[in-house]
């Protein structure tokens, strides 16, 4: 492996509970070399299962988050300049493809089209990646996979994958996880009792009831995490709540107190 | 003369009178019989007008109601000293009996108006339609989506607050909650919809009562309150002690008598730590107990126990009251656990429709007529502002959506086009989706371009100095829709000319339609004219998503003039359709004649105020209005309508299209 991409390599195992089959699915599109896209609600674990699945298949992870401003170059590598002259440096798609890593683009609709345009021919059968600016082809390593990632929820209808894009992929739809697993979860990652878990819980499936009544996502399971991690802290479970469950939520004051006597219906009247 | 009979002569009063007697000649005797006393009770001027204001407003629509009002009046002045009081309580009758003439006439004869005189009921009233909306949303949570929250009907001082009743698709709640701090209504109310929420979940509904007798059935109530609760606290444990705030009962407190002994029963199943010394108490808490470690979905082990807790009430010769309050306070009527038409009395006095009462506009089911002469007409309620009482009238217009004519027109006339100015003015707002590279300023960088530039600069090239990018601009996206008054006036010749109204605002909403840029804009034509508050028409000649084809120029040629100028309700729906539009702007551009008036509205400023607050609840909801009029002597409404930058009053019939075109430009550029 080049030692460029070795700091890359996940050492200690990133937690991640299953809730389903989708380790079994990842390692085997993996094995087969399957360009993957993993679609679900913000917070709900995609980015730890690519992390969880990096480590166990002992590859390097390489993760760019998309935007806007995202050009191919940004993606590819520029021509850059040193004392010399001009020197090539890679993007992080061409350092995975090059040396064969996994490349992990998250948010891919936040990219603009075009933009994404350039992973087509990695992702059929041809397997190489085209650098019109140093006229190379690079041919893909052996170990390079690509996975891609995106919040199909709240993207109008302008921000979508392209048809001849989204074809080329295998993708695993992933949602929360039932109740006790989602607990599990919660008491694993910010150490909280196992009872104060399930009623985090509890509030968080209520809020994702109001999905599409003004709500766009309900309360991830990282909203949990985080305000679990605040009652341990020593902060009163309705404080917590307020500041890593409810108050970001919305800015609608309906919702807003509705979300309120949600954490009421968990923990007892507000102080 | 009297101070009393001074104030009848003055000329406010003799002026409403005068519209009175234009409405109804036998009201307006009434009234003026009923004025000497009248005028006793009321202390100021501004009453009596008010006085007859309202009966002017009740006779444009029910003649027959007002008249018996006026002589009830006349014999009981009294009544009429709380004069907002009465006015809600009129106002409530002509809705809730508005397909009812028998029940109209009847309530304007009997019913109490000093039900709406108690500030504590408005208050809370007012509260609790506040709340609605949390409401609505607190219940999805639990899954419930398609119940709605509704008043239960007012009751009097003395009576008791009726508790929580809930059918197949409404919630009633109490107008009035007694015996509840102000700061504990939210807690309450969110404590009466977790337990609603609680049987909807896990109760039997409409259960056959069978011959089963008021005490059981009163029995197998609380026991299954008590058991849909402990189901419900087991997911959302925080329940237990919302609920247990209101469980106050215990022996000094609520006494030996049977509903006191429920109450006890009731937090007794409710609260392990509550010690009771009854042992009816006692022993009902032992069989529940039981009865739940077993198994708490076993419904018909908690039915046994209910009968023999019933029994036991039987040996101690106790009996129901007749007219109990719930207790504990959030508890429901339990009405939905029995089937209506064996266990209670039929409501009698229920509304005949049930209108249901939502945020925003609500489409109205038509009701079920003569099955060939249904009318399919899209309906939907609109709420009107009463700047007397300073609320909305909740529902009170209903717009009629009409599908426009279709006369055959072989060639639809086109409409001259004056200039196309409107891209001069275009504000324009930065998008980052354009990028502009190699720009020789901007932002920041353009990392390619000055890598080539160096490159250029060390082979000894003269550099390229564009090595810049920034973002582009786009213009902004624009929704109008072109409101054009129909009504009668607009039939008439405009002022000068030999062009009639009507035929100036087609031609401005065509210059609209065609000048607009159909890639970005949207432009919709809509017309409305109203009949009373119950029919205001309104025809969408061309929609958001139609093109201004030949279809949609014949519809707009064939529009007619009719009937009255309800604006705040038509400018309320317009809103409500602009407010489904996703671009950067939204404007409704208003094309009118004259001052908003209707059939059954005699009182002065009443619609324009209402205009008003269509106008400012619009722009809440990022709405702008503009109003083109042809009305000379408008100034002295459409400022206080639209406000003063807003509206422009055009005198000249020639100059009407062309101001159309500039206001189009000041809209764009704004």
């Amino acid at each position: 492996m080049d030692d460029r991409i070795l700091p890359l390599l996940i050492e200690d195992e990133p937690y991640y509970r299953s809730a389903g089959n989708e380790v079994e699915l990842f390692t085997a599109a993996m094995a087969r070399a399957l360009p993957m896209m993993l679609k679900g609600p913000t917070g709900c674990g995609k980015t730890r299962f690519v992390e969880h699945m990096a480590w166990r298949l002992k590859r390097p992870l390489i993760t760019m988050a998309c935007n806007e401003d995202m050009t191919a170059s940004d993606l590819l590598g520029r021509w850059l300049l040193d004392s010399q002259g001009t020197v090539w440096h890679d993007g992080p798609l061409t350092s995975a493809v090059r040396h064969g890593a996994i490349c992990y683009l998250d948010e891919i609709v936040e990219a603009r089209q075009d933009t994404t345009v350039v992973i087509h021919p990695l992702t059929d059968d041809r397997r190489i990646l085209h650098l019109d600016k140093r006229g190379e082809v690079v041919r893909a390593h052996p170990d390079f996979r690509l996975v891609v990632s995106y919040n199909p929820g709240y993207q109008s209808a302008a921000k979508d994958l392209k048809p001849s894009t989204a074809q080329r992929f295998g993708a695993i739809a992933f949602d929360f996880p039932p109740p006790a697993i989602e607990a599990e979860v919660v008491t694993h990652e910010s150490g909280i009792s196992s009872d104060i878990a399930e009623r985090l819980v509890a509030v968080a499936a209520q809020s994702r009831m109001l999905r599409g009544r003004g709500l766009d996502e309900g309360m991830s399971t990282r909203m949990l995490v985080h305000a679990g991690a605040l009652i341990v802290e020593g902060i009163s479970p309705h404080d917590a709540c307020a500041l890593a469950m409810t108050v970001p939520l919305s800015d609608d004051g309906d919702l807003q107190a509705a979300l309120r006597g949600f954490v009421e219906a968990q923990f007892g009247p507000w102080p | 003369m009297t101070l009393q009979a001074e104030a009848l002569q003055r000329p406010s009063l003799t002026r409403r009178l005068a519209a009175l007697r234009a409405v109804d000649a036998a009201t307006h005797e009434a009234i003026v019989a009923a004025l000497p006393g009248l005028a006793e009770h009321l202390e100021h001027e501004a009453g009596l007008a008010d006085m007859v204001d309202l009966i002017a407003q009740i006779a444009a629509e029910a003649p027959d109601a007002a008249r018996v009002f006026a002589e009830r009046l006349h014999l009981q002045p009294g009544m009429a000293v709380d004069t907002h009081g009465v006015r809600r309580w009129a106002l409530h009758g002509l809705k809730r009996h508005c397909n009812a003439p028998g029940h109209r006439i009847d309530y304007f004869d009997r019913a109490n108006p000093e039900l709406f005189f108690d500030r504590r009921t408005r208050n809370d009233t007012e509260y609790l339609l506040e709340q609605r909306g949390t409401l609505l949303h607190y219940l999805a949570g639990f899954g419930i989506a398609h119940h709605h929250i509704d008043l239960h009907e007012p009751r009097g001082e003395g009576e008791p607050s009726p508790a929580p009743t809930v059918d197949n698709e409404v919630i009633r709640l109490p107008r009035r909650f007694d015996g509840i701090d102000p700061e504990q209504r939210g807690l309450l109310l969110r404590a009466m919809l977790a337990h609603v929420a609680a049987h909807l979940c896990h109760s039997p509904l409409a259960r056959a009562a069978g011959n089963r007798r008021p005490v059981l059935l009163a029995m197998t109530a609380l026991i299954e309150d008590a058991r849909v609760e402990r189901l419900t606290a087991q997911k959302h444990p925080g329940l237990h002690s919302l609920w247990g705030l209101f469980h106050t009962a215990n022996k000094e407190r609520s006494g030996a008598e049977l509903a006191g002994l429920m109450a006890r029963l009731a937090r007794a199943l409710h609260d392990p730590t509550y010690p009771d010394s009854n042992p009816w108490v006692g022993k009902g808490r032992e069989l529940f107990e039981e009865a739940a470690a077993r198994d708490l979905c076993d419904i018909s082990a908690f039915d046994r126990l209910a009968r023999t807790l019933s029994i036991d009430i039987g040996k101690m010769r106790l009996s129901l009251p007749r007219d109990s309050h719930p207790v504990p306070a959030y508890r429901d009527d339990n009405t939905l656990l029995w089937s209506r038409d064996l266990a209670l009395p039929v409501d009698e006095d229920a509304p005949v429709d049930i209108e249901v009462l939502e945020a925003g506009a609500q489409r109205e089911t038509p009701p079920a007529q003569d099955l060939l002469n249904i009318d399919l007409r899209p309906r939907y309620l609109y709420p009107e502002w009463d700047h007397r009482l300073e609320t909305l009238r909740e529902d009170w217009t209903t717009i009629v959506e009409q599908a426009p004519e279709r006369r055959g027109i072989a060639e639809p006339p086109r409409f001259a086009l004056h200039g196309g100015a409107h891209r001069q003015g275009s504000a324009r707002i930065p998008d980052r989706s354009i990028r502009l590279m190699r720009q020789s300023e901007g932002d920041e960088l353009d990392l390619n371009a000055a890598i080539e530039s160096v490159v250029q600069q060390r082979s000894g090239l003269a550099p390229d100095e564009r090595i810049f990018f920034h973002h582009g601009r786009r213009r902004r996206s624009t929704a109008v829709v072109v409101l054009m008054d129909l009504s009668t006036s607009t039939d008439r010749f405009s002022a000068g000319s030999f062009t009639k109204v009507l035929d100036l605002e087609k031609q401005a909403a065509a210059i609209v339609a065609q000048t607009l840029d159909a890639d970005r804009d949207r432009v919709a034509v809509h017309g409305f004219s109203s009949n009373g508050r119950h029919e205001v028409r309104y025809s969408r000649v061309k929609d958001f998503d139609e093109p201004f084809g030949s279809p949609q120029r014949a519809r707009l040629a064939a529009l007619t003039s009719s009937l009255s100028t309800r604006m705040g309700a038509a400018l309320r729906h317009a809103t409500t359709l602009l407010a489904a539009e996703m671009t950067d702007r939204k404007v409704i551009l208003f094309l009118t004649d004259g001052e908003p008036a209707d059939i059954d509205v005699v009182e002065e400023n009443y619609l324009v105020e209402d205009a008003r607050d269509a106008v400012v609840r619009a722009a809440a909801q990022k709405v702008r209005t503009y109003c083109l009029t042809l009305d000379r002597r408008a100034d002295r409404y459409v400022r206080r309508i639209f406000g003063t930058r807003n509206f422009l009053i055009i005198e000249r019939a020639s100059a009407f299209t062309s101001n159309t075109n500039k206001t189009l430009i000041r809209i764009l550029a704004a």
